[in-house]
């Protein structure tokens, strides 16, 4: 700290900054009687803060783009949510203030907080709510406005009972509809804004929901610069606070070169900076600046292994692949202690994930021992072969993530170490895409970074049943997971289904289908040390809703 | 003369309208056949979660199930009719995004014009009056320098010093007064570099004109001569070279925009390429064709009324680049 105010001890600006911000502090003071007693409690009112990113992602159709990583960040302080998901997955009333489920999860009944209104002046009543659930659900396909890929296929129709209840029917049993309202897409949008065409949702500035904010101005690829709504009482009361937020502005501003972006932060030019690189975050911790890595509800970093693909059709290749990996060096290297161990499939933070690590250690031996048994023997290059093949692994590191690649080369030397014969190949996102992600019969391990909503909704992900997505391309040979995949699909309570999630985690991770690398943190905020009080929800997005300004 | 002009005008005015229906045939080809379909990679992403059906169904709602051919047809005709379609990403019209970012990238590109034009000519007077022993020879290498530098080094070390160290701007507001003119520094030193090149060779070659001899044997000191004589000559042929610089520009303004956090033409270009938008790539390239094409037809057709010794060739022969076959090379070609 001491020397970077020296360093900019000469900054003119710097000085003009100082002086102007304690004039305004003085006037405050005089004009209401401020009690610097009270200083510490009351979160101080006014204040601008600038938050650097990365990009500001592709569209602003709400449908489109409230999963995105980037749009989420904004539409989480311009909207509001029928539930809160906090980040260790808990739900809490937000705007619906209770709800209902009848026995086999086929019905749910929402119950609206009363007097919220949209900032363009509709009423959010039951009828706002059914038109959004409609639109979740279905999008508008042929205008381009896409359904929500994660909200339930099961559902069916919602209906307003009255202006303040709401009805929701699913074809088959949906446990997982509740926590779905607290997430992601699920941002309840102004009927009037949701009528428009897609063209005109794509303008954020004509997009009317009923959040603490509202977007003042904004340029495509450029910046966001969202204002405080001085009626808003309705925040969640999981966040300890539901009047107007504290901060007067907001401004997003893109900055695509990292460094440029933490630089910013340090001196003073601005006040977050989104995704830094780990390796500068201890440097920036001793600095002073407040460093936050939260983990959003999801899968954790690893690999979705290829079963029809030789030899990863052998179990024992699988389990040597899972034994091989030492995971604490990952975390070492790559990253800092901020980064966890991976305790199976699922982030550890997500309800229903259990501690799977005895499949997950690192025993290289075991590896080996593996390796004999299925017959690939090791030649005198270290390499192992059978059958004059060579055992080999090609990886392809995920584009998305920025150190990716770092542990892809820290894996080679360790698989290298057992007799693996290992490839990394690094294209750019739109090749990513087109020969690993959607068409890669011939890729061994596909790198998975995902969140997902509920934990139920994983079993069919891994499976094919219902258009899932049949990670391991297993189809219809595995038994089990079929079982239990329809189980877990069927439970109406959360008591029948933890167990079932636990024998799910534990059976895929036996079977070596998924390879966990660490438990994923994709959000990585650098923040001024005066900004304090912001809240990382279940995706880790951060809401400045909360967040003020200390002196 | 006069008849002879407007053919020659005529005929260059045709090219010009060749050469950008060209552009926008050969942008769209290009973009068509790159691997990777922008609108399935997107549709695919597995948490969307469509069936094929829906795919299907989605594809030819936008009418990208036709024949290529024919979607070049309605691409052309809307081009033609100035309707350049709505952008696959973002889903707003192109014309407004273009709108957006047009005049961020107008100033900085003017202002890097004019810091090139600036630079390029203090350095080619300084050519003239830094006696050799004071460092003539180092003022000469300036253009190899500014040239080898690259333009997004230059960025970043103004930005650390001037942004950064001393205040003077901040990178959330890139379009004030200090912000724009690093920007432009950044953008213009290596333009400044051919420009400067082809000054100097034209200022040298004058300087051993009859003359120029004659003027001195009279007793005219060098700043005069400079300012009388040498300058129009030399600088003729530097309309050539500013014309030809226009492409550089528009290149180095979109690693410039990047650098600077600005958004203007480039970083629309570079979100548009990786995300394979083709309506706004297309409409952006026809653009920067357009622009290139024109600027170069102006400075086509200004050429012989300020130079009467240029020949009226019509369009079969370009206009010289400059007099001196020599200096030619030095001159770097940027395409848009």
């Amino acid at each position: 700290m001491t020397e970077r105010s020296s360093l900019f001890s000469l900054s003119r600006r710097r000085l003009l900054i100082t002086t102007s911000v304690a004039a305004a502090a003085g006037a405050i003071a005089t004009a209401t009687g401020f009690n610097p007693a009270l200083a510490a409690d009351t979160p101080r009112d006014g204040g601008d803060i600038t938050f650097l990113i990365d990009s500001l992602g592709d569209t602003w159709i709400p449908n489109n783009s409230a999963i995105s990583s980037f749009q989420g960040h904004i539409w989480g302080h311009v909207t509001d949510k029928l539930l809160y998901v906090d980040a260790d997955g808990k739900v809490s009333p937000w705007l619906a203030e209770r709800w209902e489920q009848n026995d086999q999860a086929t019905e749910f009944t929402l119950y609206l907080k009363n007097g919220v209104t949209f900032s363009d002046g509709s009423p959010l009543d039951a009828s706002a709510v059914v038109a959004n659930l409609d639109i979740w659900y279905a999008g508008r396909k042929n205008e381009g406005i896409n359904p929500i890929g994660l909200f339930p296929k099961t559902y069916d129709h919602a209906e307003a009972i009255d202006a303040s209840t709401v009805k929701v029917h699913f074809k088959k049993p949906t446990l997982g509809f509740i926590p779905t309202l607290g997430y992601h897409g699920s941002i309840l949008i102004s009927p009037k804004s949701i009528a428009q065409p897609a063209s005109q949702q794509a303008d954020l500035s004509k997009t009317s929901g009923s959040g603490p904010y509202v977007v003042d101005s904004w340029k495509e690829g450029d910046f966001v610069k969202l204002v405080k709504r001085k009626d808003y009482k309705w925040g969640p009361a999981a966040v300890g606070h539901t009047g107007p937020a504290f901060l007067d502005s907001i401004t997003y501003k893109l900055v695509s070169e990292p460094s440029l972006r933490v630089a910013s932060v340090q001196s003073n030019q601005a006040d977050i900076a989104y995704n830094a690189s780990p390796q500068e975050l201890k440097s920036l911790k001793d600095e002073g600046f407040t460093i936050a890595t939260p983990r959003y509800l999801g899968f954790v970093n690893g690999w979705a292994v290829n079963t029809k693909l030789a030899p990863y059709d052998d179990v024992k290749v699988r389990q040597a692949l899972q034994a091989g990996i030492n995971r604490q060096e990952i975390i070492d290297t790559v990253y800092t202690p901020d980064w966890k161990l991976a305790t199976s499939f699922i982030q550890s933070n997500v309800p229903g994930a259990t501690d799977q690590s005895g499949l997950l250690a690192y025993d290289p031996q075991k590896a080996e021992k593996l390796l004999d048994e299925a017959g690939w023997a090791k030649g005198a290059d270290g390499i192992r072969t059978k059958d004059g093949k060579q055992l080999s692994l090609t990886i392809h590191s995920n584009p998305y993530l920025a150190t990716s690649k770092s542990v892809d080369e820290l894996i080679a030397q360790q698989l290298g170490k057992i007799g693996w014969k290992v490839t990394i190949r690094a294209y750019d996102v739109v090749t990513f895409g087109e020969k690993v992600r959607f068409g890669g019969a011939a890729v061994p391990a596909y790198e998975v970074t995902r969140s997902f909503i509920d934990a139920g909704t994983v079993a069919s992900i891994l499976t094919n049943a219902n258009n899932g997505e049949n990670w391991f391309a297993l189809d219809d040979r595995d038994a089990t997971l079929n079982g239990l995949r329809d189980r877990i699909a069927g439970a109406a309570s959360f008591d029948e289904r933890n167990p079932l999630l636990d024998e799910l985690q534990h059976y895929v991770l036996e079977q070596g289908y998924f390879i966990p690398r660490t438990q994923i943190v994709q959000r990585i905020y650098v923040q001024s040390p005066t900004l304090r009080g912001e809240v990382y929800n279940g995706v880790a997005y951060a809401s400045y809703y909360t967040a003020h300004i200390v002196d | 003369m006069n008849n002879a002009y407007l053919t020659y005008a005529a005929k260059r005015l045709g090219q010009a309208v060749v050469v950008i229906l060209l552009a926008y045939v050969f942008t769209f080809v290009v973009v068509s056949i790159l691997p990777g379909d922008p609108i399935t990679s997107v549709l695919r992403n597995p948490q969307n979660g469509f069936s094929e059906q829906e795919i299907a169904e989605i594809i030819a709602a936008q009418g990208l199930d036709k024949p290529i051919v024919v979607q070049l047809w309605n691409a052309l005709s809307g081009f033609l009719t100035g309707d350049l379609g709505i952008s696959m990403r973002s889903g707003r019209p192109v014309v407004t995004l273009i709108a957006e970012v047009l005049p961020s990238t107008l100033i900085l590109a003017s202002a890097g014009l004019a810091v090139a034009l600036v630079l390029a000519m203090v350095v080619a007077y300084g050519t003239r009056f830094v006696p050799k022993r004071y460092g003539q020879g180092l003022l000469r290498g300036f253009p190899s320098l500014f040239l080898s530098v690259p333009n997004f080094v230059i960025g970043l070390v103004l930005i650390h010093v001037f942004g950064f160290q001393i205040g003077l701007f901040r990178v959330i507001n890139p379009d004030s007064f200090w912000a724009t003119l690093f920007a432009a520094i950044a953008l213009g030193i290596p333009v400044s570099a051919q420009i400067a090149e082809v000054l100097i060779a034209n200022l040298d070659r004058e300087a051993e004109q009859e003359y120029a001899a004659v003027a001195r044997s009279r007793g005219i000191g060098p700043a005069r001569l400079f300012a009388t004589h040498l300058l129009k000559p030399a600088s003729l042929p530097v309309v050539t070279v500013v014309a030809l610089t226009i492409g550089e520009l528009l290149g180095g303004s979109l690693i410039t925009e990047t650098v600077f956090g600005r958004t203007g033409v480039g970083s629309l270009v570079q979100r548009s390429v990786s995300t394979q938008d083709l309506p706004v790539l297309q409409a952006v390239v026809s653009l920067g064709a357009v622009v290139f094409v024109l600027v170069n037809l102006i400075a086509d057709l200004l050429y012989p009324l300020l130079d009467p010794r240029v020949k009226l060739l019509g369009g079969s022969k370009r206009r010289p680049t400059t007099t001196d076959e020599a200096s030619i090379g030095t001159t770097k070609v940027a395409t848009p």
